[in-house]
């Protein structure tokens, strides 16, 4: 029992000086492109977090994630340009709406497994993204929506720089990984758990493992269409192509590089991917002159496979390990005079 | 009304009859033994009453509720719990999250309330810890709470799943052969839990191939033998009858 509280508290008092460490950022980066990177990450991390939950805890898989995180950018930026309505209402209804969609369209889809759950979800992504290509007169398209989308503002604040922005953004997700820990901890997360560890062992136990599997995969939209529509309000312009299959694909390696089964594995997933591929944009067109964006899904791909192969469980577990070896060897060393 | 009957009960897989119209039933705080040759259909007839399989034919019926079509999760709801032949183990839980997932029909923490953990959730929560650590102390792994669930030798992750089963407080309980793989001692230790069980008022069904286990604690023993039943009755009934004696003639013998 004691134990236990004693694991709580560290837990809570990370998170505090990670907030604290977060918020002082801005103060001390004043470069601006280094600052809307830093704005990229925090919408990023919050998509990650909840496709964490939905692949590190209950052990399924989305290739979709990308499209639900338009759906959210879509609703954000349709009813507030086109039909004027409130930029929070939109999101809200976005994420209402992108719940409602996943949960129903997951009925069919969780039905399977693994590898063709996967090819499910890819689909479900790519049907959604035909969506936004084709409806021409909801979504502008291919070209994107032609008229502009608002700043989002708090009363009379209105958020158009990446300095106010970033508090935001950066809020929301730590908001999104402190509510996916509540989740973890709880009795649904440990439902999510058991699912991954034995789904016919948690079945056995009175787990509604359908139900369960429904609702994270609903929650973990939810969080990508909420960082959606923050994206839509940041950028204040929005076209299919960053909700394509690409971004999906972007996620999973993100998710899968920070480790799939601890809330600091989103941001540091995302932290490590995002800065080495903004890193490589301006290394790459130096070296090889007429190289086009396909070079990113073959870093991706060297990524995931650099990882798999020697960080299985992801940067955090991976890190916990060197310091606990780093450690381990000292007190070694220390014994040995 | 009787607490549990089987009747009928038939599986087959393909051309296979693992289970083949067998019936039985078992009284309320009963000890009752399933036993029989490899590939007699034991597990298979667990999983026919814990909804993992659908059978072809026959009924299961609980305490006057036909139980037979409802899924695995609906079963373990209605009271009746199990352990499995091969381990399933949450490897990717401590030894007391394992027992916790145990108290999941017993407790009812929905996703907005995990969301939002206020009062009422964290009180049923160190309720679901002070429960848990109980079902760990009866079968002596209180000490091992917050170790990995995987990290425990053979015999205590067998335990850990058999705390985790009673964590859902069933009235009838089916162990798929607990004591295989257990050393003498545990297996004295693993018939006392059951002793205890029993004290309890649980009422326990069990899958074994230690016969000299068997006869010692069961009231009661149904004999199966390529998925047909062979014999029903008392230890002592059964350890006289001929037809059972020959169904086990080749193999280790019935021990006593
Ligand atoms: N899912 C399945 N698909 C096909 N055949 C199966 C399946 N499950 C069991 N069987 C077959 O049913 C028969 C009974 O198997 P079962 O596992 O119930 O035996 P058992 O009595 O538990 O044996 P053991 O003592 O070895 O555990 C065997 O012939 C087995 O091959
Ligand atoms: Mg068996």
């Amino acid at each position: 029992m004691k134990d236990l509280t004693r694991r709580k508290r560290l837990r809570h008092s990370l998170i505090v000086l990670f907030t604290l460490f977060i918020f002082s950022l801005p103060f001390l980066i004043t470069n601006n492109y280094y600052l809307s990177v830093l704005v990229i990450i925090g919408i990023h991390t919050t998509v990650v977090v909840g496709l964490c939950l939905l692949m590190g805890y209950a052990g399924q898989i989305s290739l979709g994630h990308a499209a639900f995180y338009g759906l959210g950018a879509y609703a954000s930026g349709i009813l507030t340009s086109t039909y004027g309505i409130s930029p929070w209402l939109a999101i809200l209804a976005g994420a209402v709406g992108t719940g409602l969609i996943t949960y129903t369209m997951g009925i069919p889809i969780f039905r399977l497994k693994e590898h063709y759950l996967a090819l499910a979800t890819l689909g479900l992504g790519l049907i959604i993204h035909v969506i936004f290509v084709e409806e021409v007169e909801l979504t502008g398209g291919p070209s994107g929506l032609s008229k502009g989308i608002p700043y989002l503002s708090i009363g009379k604040l209105v958020l158009n720089t990446d300095f106010r922005y970033y508090f935001l953004v950066w809020a929301i997700a730590l908001a999104a990984i402190i509510l996916a820990n509540n989740v973890v901890h709880s009795r649904i997360g440990r439902a999510l758990r058991s699912i991954h560890g034995s789904e016919f062992a948690a079945k056995s136990l009175g787990v509604d493992t359908d139900k369960f599997k429904l609702q994270v995969f609903a929650l973990s939209a939810i969080y990508a269409s909420v960082a959606g529509s923050l994206y839509a309000h940041y950028i204040t312009f929005i076209s299919p192509s960053p909700f394509g299959l690409m971004t999906s694909i972007q996620f999973v390696v993100m998710a899968v590089v920070g480790g799939l089964s601890s809330i600091w594995g989103p941001i540091l997933g995302v932290t490590a991917v995002t800065l080495l591929t903004e890193a490589l944009k301006s290394i790459i067109p130096q070296l090889i002159p007429q190289a086009g964006g396909e070079y990113e899904i073959v870093i991706f791909g060297l990524i995931l496979v650099i990882t798999m192969i020697f960080l299985p469980e992801g940067l955090t577990s991976g890190l916990l390990k060197l310091y606990e070896g780093w450690r381990y060897r000292k007190e070694r060393a220390d014994e040995i005079p | 009304m009787k607490f549990l009957e089987i009747n009928d009960l038939t599986k087959s897989f393909g051309g296979v009859q693992a289970v083949n119209d067998v019936s039985f039933s078992v009284d309320k705080g009963e000890i009752v033994a399933v036993i029989g040759p490899n590939g007699a259909g034991k597990t298979t007839l667990f999983n026919l009453m814990t909804g993992i399989y659908q059978p072809t034919q026959g009924s299961v019926v609980f305490k006057d509720t036909d139980v037979t079509r409802l899924t695995a999760y609906q079963v373990a709801q209605l009271g009746i719990a199990r352990t499995f032949q091969n381990l399933q183990i949450f490897n990717n839980m401590t030894v007391l999250e394992n027992v916790m997932v145990g108290r999941h029909t017993k407790s009812k923490t929905g996703f907005l309330g995990a969301v939002f953990p206020l009062g009422p959730v964290q009180r049923e929560e160190r309720e679901i810890v002070e429960k848990s650590l109980d079902n760990l102390a009866m079968v002596g792994l209180a000490d091992k709470a917050l170790e990995a669930a995987n990290s425990l030798p053979y015999g205590q992750q067998k335990m850990l799943e058999i705390a985790r089963a009673v964590a859902l407080e069933p009235e009838l309980l089916l162990l798929d052969e607990p004591a295989a793989g257990l050393n003498s001692t545990e297996t004295r230790e693993l018939v006392e839990i059951i002793y205890g069980l029993r004290d309890r008022g649980v009422t326990i069904l069990l899958v074994e191939h230690d016969m000299e286990t068997v006869m010692e604690i069961t009231d009661r023993l149904v004999v199966l033998d390529f998925g047909n039943k062979l014999a029903e009755g008392t230890p002592y009934e059964i350890q006289n009858n001929q037809e059972v004696i020959a169904a086990y003639l080749g193999e280790e013998g019935l021990g006593c």
